[in-house]
């Protein structure tokens, strides 16, 4: 008695290459195809601002309803607290930031100013020591 | 039918593929705890686990935060505001976890010769008031008469900081001493709850409360586990490179101490917050510190001490100890480091 036929190895190459394929599709997709740069600012846990930092504009600016904290982007692409009405100011002793992982943040004003990339496994340290 | 067999077989072979989702990163931040920025990152199936567990790891915090805060008192807990408040009067009934960091926090002053002390709140105090009000009144700024700080430091005796295992009780004996755990609680606290997560099997997590990094187990990368990658700070702000260096570390603890992001400037002179026991003054021998070893408490002690210590000093201290690493950046920018720190480099140092 025959269990395996010559069609049946047909069949079974179609299913594992047509598999193959939509892996290699998937994580292509899933990983994206160029790696993006954002900034985010939260204020009280909420995303208030974005932007993709390679296209932002240079200057100053302020998110709605924190006028007294200002942020700057700068010529290279980074971004900072550069103002603020808290006692300590260590949120602009920070710096500027901009590769990903990299954050700084204003506790008494309850905001964080992040940077995160589009991919996954971008080459920026998971987390800075300062 | 046989043939439907081997298609049903086929496909039933293709289904763990299917069904293995990869593990995505997630990050969290609170910044509720400790006066400073908490960051969880890790890597889970889905955000709804990843959150959860983010939670769970802030509730642990948090009751460590509530223990070692001197400024707030909560219902129904004895904490070190208690304790200070209480100073020169009576013993208070402290929780086992308390006593057991103000245990931890003695034991490292003698290991580090009084570099770090936890009773040298009465200092600290006339500093931080002083750096407050030089902040928001720039013009006004001040350094704290010499007089005013040796007089606080007349009460800064750890042996007046009594521990009685048996009645978990603390007791300060100098009623001008006060006690203060900046340099050592964010860390002890970071110990304990990565001890917690690690015997519930977590694998792959790091915890970092105000820079005291605690990393668990490594990453996640394609098929395999591999060291996390820990960036360490420019204390150099006009750099045009954000990170020193970057080290590649698993199950072990990366804290820096720096003189670059809490500080305030009288008549052009910046006065940051880590004060030297031993001059009063804010530490001046090297802009950076970064310690390396397995325990977070620890590394979070070892770095104000080192800080506190002339580079020479602190490389000879740091050499004797087993598992501890160090890197120092001096004050003209020079960059020193232990051997075993240099293998943990990833890529060269940026100056």
């Amino acid at each position: 008695m025959k269990y395996f036929q010559k069609t049946d190895g047909i069949i079974l190459a179609a299913v594992l290459g047509s598999a193959l394929i939509f892996l290699l599709l998937n994580g292509y997709f899933l990983k994206g195809p160029q790696d993006e740069v954002f900034a985010e600012i939260y204020y009280d846990n909420k995303l208030v601002w974005r932007k993709d930092l390679s296209s932002a504009v240079e200057g100053e600016f302020s998110v709605p309803g924190k006028p007294d904290v200002v942020f700057q982007i700068f010529a290279d692409k980074s971004i900072a607290f550069v103002q603020s009405d808290c006692p300590d100011k260590v949120c602009i002793h920070m710096g500027k930031l901009k590769k990903a992982n990299q954050f700084a943040a204003c506790l008494p004003n309850k905001m964080i100013l992040k940077i995160v990339s589009s991919k996954e496994e971008n080459k920026s340290p998971d987390l800075i020591v300062r | 039918m046989r043939r439907w067999t081997i298609v049903f077989l086929a496909v039933l072979l293709l289904v763990p593929f299917g069904c293995v989702r990869k593990k995505m990163r997630y990050q969290a931040e609170f910044l509720s705890l400790f006066d400073t920025v908490t960051t969880i990152v890790g890597y889970s199936e889905s955000k709804q686990e990843f959150t959860a567990l983010a939670e769970e790891i802030k509730a642990m915090l948090t009751e460590y935060h509530q223990l070692f805060d001197i400024y707030n008192n909560y219902e129904g807990i004895h904490n070190l505001k208690t304790i200070n408040d209480n100073a020169g009067k009576a013993p208070v009934k402290v929780d086992g976890k308390l006593l057991s960091m103000l245990r931890f926090a003695k034991k490292q002053y003698y290991t580090t010769n009084g570099r770090m002390n936890i009773a040298f709140g009465s200092v600290l105090s006339i500093w931080h008031d002083y750096r407050v009000r030089g902040i928001s009144a720039p013009e006004e700024a001040e350094v704290p008469p010499l007089e005013l700080l040796k007089r606080a430091a007349e009460h800064t005796n750890i042996d007046n900081l009594l521990i009685d295992e048996k009645a978990s009780t603390v007791f300060i004996n100098d009623p001008e001493m006060r006690l203060d755990v900046g340099a050592i609680a964010k860390g002890y606290a970071v110990e304990r709850v990565a001890e917690i997560l690690e015997k519930r099997g977590i694998s792959s997590l790091i915890i970092s409360v105000g820079g005291n990094v605690r990393t668990i187990g490594g990453k996640p990368d394609k098929k395999e586990i591999v060291p996390w990658n820990i960036g360490i700070k420019n204390p150099d702000q006009e750099s045009p490179h954000t990170e020193l260096c970057s080290i590649t570390v698993k199950d072990c603890s990366v804290v820096s101490s720096g003189s670059y992001e809490r500080y305030y400037t009288v008549d052009g002179i910046r006065y940051h917050h880590i004060i030297d026991p031993r001059t009063l003054m804010p530490a001046v021998y090297v802009t950076n510190v970064t310690i390396v070893c397995r325990d977070s408490g620890l590394a979070d002690a070892l770095s104000t001490a080192v800080f506190n210590m002339p580079y020479e000093e602190g490389r000879a201290f740091i050499e004797k100890m087993d598992g501890v690493e160090a890197l120092w950046v001096t004050k003209d920018g020079e960059i020193r480091y232990t051997d075993g720190f240099g293998k943990l480099l990833n890529g060269k140092i940026n100056k």
